[in-house]
């Protein structure tokens, strides 16, 4: 006989939520069948039988949530009886738990990512998920997959032909909506796709206004997801002392920069890209700001791990680039632009969004020009970009026109001072205004 | 240039390279007395005589492996299958031997046999003889594979087949014995192996065939110009082995989309090469993936309306014309 528990998908779980059965109780189970569907605090995971056997009792119905290592199910052997019926321990708060149960044995049993399970799916679990999604040849151990192929998500199909053109005509299909099957870019495309104007000669529509909705009175049940967001939140205004500083930036050369870079046939960045990298290689000289708080100490990371606040939406999550420092401006875009495609597609893996040291936090695509972003422990900084607008400035007693952006700091005073910020800043203000360095 | 049918074209084929050269000689099964079951060789015993011209006994093996001793002795057998589904019979004689003697011999001994007959489906004769067998000989290295689509292509590739020096599968379409066409009287002339043509000229889809699906093709195309307005381009690939799909790159480079049409069944058959081939060759030109127009993946049935259904029909074609174009969705 063999339990069925809840896994532990990442340092920060301590309970998730039975999703669905595939198999009922009764049911023949073969190894590496998908048994249920969970919801973690970030991912949605397929847990799959260890063993060939009956389902035995199901501890936890659809719905339920479950603490990590809590039994869901029970696998039987050919001629074992099931057990008394068990019933799994509701989620509390995480505690001292005796060490057979400890979560520290879990993280072992294998959690598949939903597509992993195509290829075994059969009958209406076939019909129940997206057939249509790209296959992907799972034949290695689908618990050592830790990078998807970086097409994943972000790829978009086109015809061979319409590549070509492409490629010639110095298109990006990025900008090209596709006519064909399953948006698939064909030739006449490309033909009849028309550059954007240039912005000059544009003229800014007014955005319309988000559709108005019907107001009713209703309770949005807590997702798991919203739960986290909440709980993590509260217990870092609350115990942590936060303080803000604000510095305004001329971005003037960056967006020049970045407008050069992407002329370059292949390499697609934003503003945020650039900053990733500034803020990554400010912290070379203050690491001071890449720390955690700890009881007894402050611990200082080796290695800069910079967190990017990605919006989806069931809430916040923040995927992170890792040794961002050590990675080029187009390197960070391409990564930033898979991991936030996974991010709203729910398909993170636990690895890519925990561990981050160091958090950006980016509204400028909302127009807002100045906020403050809330601590994500255990980081002890983050940075809150605004937009970039035009602004009559003054230089040399002459009034220009420079493009100007506000960057907020938050941090926690417990490990970083405020001469300590401003410094941060300071530094940042030599990489973003004097962009080159970001490219030496 | 006198207007004759396949059969007709055929059969001045071989009476013309008997005329020319002694050591040509027939053998099959009712050829002589009885004239042929497609009557193919009308007339042929009369002028010839039964030394050149040899009813055999039903056995297929015999019949191919007497021919292959032949040839490697210096005579010119050609071999008339009453339909090429016999063949199968002798499938050891014609693909263990003749197609491997002159590499067996290291080059010293040809066999110049022709193993010739009708194959595929359209006259009603039921799952075992409606069967096609372009790709299962094209398969192998050794023999030639040849499937004219016109009765001047029957002719002059028949008569290249009987003066060449290897073994050649000649497949004649039963259902276009009948059909009439354009051929030159000249005795000497000869199409040869593995230059296909444009029998149609299009810029908007490249419909590759062969034997009587590129008739049903142009048939098509026809249609699809009146209809539609789109322009075929149909390329007749003429043989099999040696494969010249050049003009076919060709044409994809101007069109774009490619559709190829064959009667047998889909799996493993000659449009999967031909596909296959244009893809590694001229990816970079593809708008849309090549389309397969294929026979339904079932024994030929014997009544006439599930023949019909089993075979591809000009408007398969058609539906695959316009699903390569992006129309119509």
């Amino acid at each position: 006989m063999a339990d069925v528990i809840m896994p532990k998908m990442g340092d920060a779980m301590t309970e998730g939520k039975v999703i669905r059965w595939y198999k009922n109780a009764g049911d023949a189970v073969k190894k590496g069948e998908p048994l249920l569907e969970i919801e973690t605090d970030k991912v949605n995971l397929d847990l799959e039988a260890e063993q060939d056997g009956t389902l035995g009792d199901v501890a936890a119905a659809a719905g339920q949530m479950v603490e990590v290592g809590g039994v869901l199910a029970t696998i039987l052997a050919e001629g074992e009886k099931a057990e008394p019926k068990r019933v799994a321990p509701a989620a509390a708060p995480a505690k001292e738990q005796d060490s057979k149960s400890a979560p520290d044995s879990a993280p072992s049993r294998r959690a598949i990512d939903k597509k992993d399970s195509i290829k075994k799916s059969t009958g209406e679990y076939g019909e129940a998920i997206d057939m249509k999604a790209p296959r992907i040849d799972r034949t290695a151990p689908a618990a050592n997959v830790v990078a998807m192929p970086q097409a994943e998500g972000g790829r978009r199909r086109s015809s061979p032909l319409a590549r070509k053109m492409a490629r010639d005509m110095g298109v990006s299909l990025e900008e090209i909506q596709g006519s064909g099957p399953g948006g698939r870019i064909v030739a006449s495309d490309i033909k009849n796709f028309k550059p954007a104007a240039a912005p000059q000669s544009q003229k800014p529509k007014a955005p319309a206004l988000p559709p108005v909705q019907q107001l009713e009175t209703k309770d949005i049940p807590l997702s798991a997801m919203r739960r986290t967001i909440a709980k993590r939140l509260a217990e870092s205004t609350g115990p942590i002392p936060h303080f803000y500083v604000t510095a305004e930036y001329d971005v003037t050369n960056l967006l020049a920069l970045r407008e050069q870079l992407n002329e370059i046939e292949g390499i697609k960045t934003s503003v945020n890209d650039f900053i990733v990298r500034a803020a990554a290689l400010a912290i070379r000289h203050h690491p001071n700001v890449n720390a955690s708080w700890g009881d007894d100490a402050i611990t200082q990371h080796g290695e800069v791990h910079i967190g990017i606040a990605v919006s989806t939406p069931e809430g916040l999550i923040t995927p992170v680039v890792r040794n961002a420092d050590e990675k080029s401006v187009s390197d960070i875009a391409a990564e930033v632009r898979s991991l936030a495609d996974k991010a709203k597609n729910r398909k993170l893996m636990p690895n890519e969004y925990q561990g981050s040291t160091f958090t950006i936090s980016n509204l400028g695509a909302w127009g807002i020009e100045q906020f403050t972003g809330i601590i994500n422990p255990p980081n002890v900084a983050i940075l809150a970009i605004g937009a970039a607008t035009a602004q009559p400035v003054v230089i040399d007693r002459q009034v220009v026109i420079r493009d100007r952006m506000k960057v907020t700091m938050s941090c926690d005073h417990r490990v970083v001072d405020g001469a300590l910020g401003a410094e941060y800043l300071r530094t940042l203000r030599s990489y973003l205004e004097q962009p080159l360095r970001l490219v030496l | 240039m006198s207007e004759k049918s396949y059969r007709d074209a055929i059969r001045d084929a071989m009476m013309e390279e008997m005329d020319r050269d002694p050591n040509v000689l027939i053998m099959g099964e009712d050829i002589g007395v009885y004239e042929g079951t497609f009557r193919i060789t009308a007339g042929m015993l009369k002028k010839y005589g039964g030394k050149r011209v040899i009813d055999t006994p039903i056995a297929e093996a015999g019949m191919v492996g007497t021919a292959v001793g032949m040839a490697m002795l210096g005579l010119r057998p050609i071999v008339e299958m009453m339909t090429m589904n016999f063949a199968i019979v002798a499938a050891d004689q014609i693909l263990n031997h003749a197609a491997k003697v002159r590499y067996f011999s290291g080059g010293q001994v040809d066999v110049p046999v022709v193993i010739r007959g009708p194959q595929g489906a359209g006259v009603q004769l039921s799952a075992q003889h409606s069967q096609t067998f372009e790709s299962f000989y094209a398969h192998f290295p050794g023999i030639k594979v040849v499937a004219p689509a016109t009765p001047a292509d029957a002719k002059g590739l028949l008569k290249t087949s009987i003066r060449g020096r290897d073994p050649v599968i000649f497949l004649e379409s039963a259902a276009l014995y009948g059909m009439k066409g354009e051929v030159p009287d000249d005795p000497n002339f000869t199409v040869p192996f593995g230059v296909s043509r444009v029998a149609r000229e299009g810029s908007d889809v490249t419909i590759v065939s062969y034997s009587r699906m590129l008739q049903m093709s142009l048939i098509a195309a026809e249609k699809l110009s009146q209809d539609e307005g789109i322009e075929c381009e149909v390329i007749d690939l003429r043989t099999l082995r040696p494969l010249d799909l050049e003009p076919a790159y060709a044409s994809v480079t101007k069109t774009h989309r490619c559709v190829v049409v064959q009667e047998q069944w889909k799996p493993f058959g000659a449009a999967a090469e031909i596909a296959a081939s244009i893809t590694e060759t001229v990816f970079d030109e593809l708008d849309a993936p090549v389309a397969r127009v294929t026979g339904e993946d079932v024994p030929m049935p014997y009544a006439r309306n599930l023949e019909l259904l089993a075979t591809p029909h000009e408007q398969h074609v058609i539906a695959a014309v316009k699903k390569v174009m992006y129309a119509n969705g």
